[in-house]
């Protein structure tokens, strides 16, 4: 069981109905029945995605609308796609110096 | 789970890469991405499990300095190479980086593979969450006619 915020974000980005349910909810908030308008799944299942979805912090629901509107959270996104940026960045570059540093080496060593 | 792997094959044999990775000399060399320096009197590198695993980046450009610590879990010449990274200042970058280097003949194959801890970044987040709410709260409390 995940329990730190990204990993329940990423758990929840795993299934590609909450991904759609997401983007869907880039363009402003929706309805549990607007939310399931495109998919051909029951509105109870809908209604169990968005709960992942808010438990990861994705989205939160309005508590006094009557239909409680769903509406996109975009903190934990941000924060997911930071670190895998900035890790693979730091690496990636690293790496490609570590490269070129062995082969300075090698070639020192056959002039030797 | 958080993660992140990265494979490279290296045309050296595996002996010179595991001493580019744990000799602090050559450490200084490569270590960063390119635009950051790190100088070799700031690399602490104590390699047994528990050993001290600090090094401090340098901004070569504004000359900013970038303290990072960690320590070692795991050091098995040449094949392996674990630490604990506790990330920047505000918690954020935290992880467990395993390092592991296969003999592939003249040249070696190695795997970073990092597993994010964001339990304290969390932590740090919630604080300063808390603590701006605070301030409105402090901010409304100020504006109230008396």
């Amino acid at each position: 069981m995940p329990t730190d915020q990204l990993s329940r974000t990423f758990a929840a980005l795993a299934d590609p109905t909450r991904r759609a349910m997401l983007a869907r909810l880039a363009d402003g908030e929706a309805t549990v029945n607007e939310l399931a308008e495109p998919f051909p799944i029951s509105l109870q299942a809908v209604s169990k995605h968005l709960k992942v979805l808010e438990e990861a912090g994705l989205v939160s629901r309005s508590r006094t609308a009557q239909q409680r509107p769903a509406r996109l959270r975009p903190g934990p996104l941000a924060d997911a796609a930071d670190w895998l940026t900035f890790y693979r960045k730091f690496f990636e570059g690293s790496l490609d110096r570590l490269d070129e540093h062995l082969r300075n080496l090698q070639k020192g060593n056959a002039s030797d | 789970m958080i993660e992140l792997t990265i494979t490279r094959v290296f045309d050296a044999p595996r002996a010179l890469v595991w001493q580019a990775w744990t000799d602090p000399e050559q450490l200084a060399r490569w270590w960063g991405p390119r635009g950051v320096s790190t100088p070799l009197d700031k690399i602490q590198m104590d390699l047994r499990p528990g050993g001290a695993a600090n090094l401090t980046m340098v901004d070569d450009a504004t000359g900013a300095e970038y303290p990072n610590t960690g320590h070692y879990l795991e050091v098995v010449p040449p094949e392996r190479l674990v630490w604990h990274d506790d990330g920047f200042a505000d918690g954020s970058g935290a992880g467990t980086v395993t390092v592991t280097f296969a003999d592939r003949g003249d040249k070696t194959e190695l795997t970073v593979h990092a597993v994010a801890d964001f339990s304290e970044t969390v932590r740090a987040q919630a604080e300063i969450g808390w603590a701006s709410s605070f301030d409105k709260l402090a901010e409304l409390l100020a504006r109230r006619p008396r």
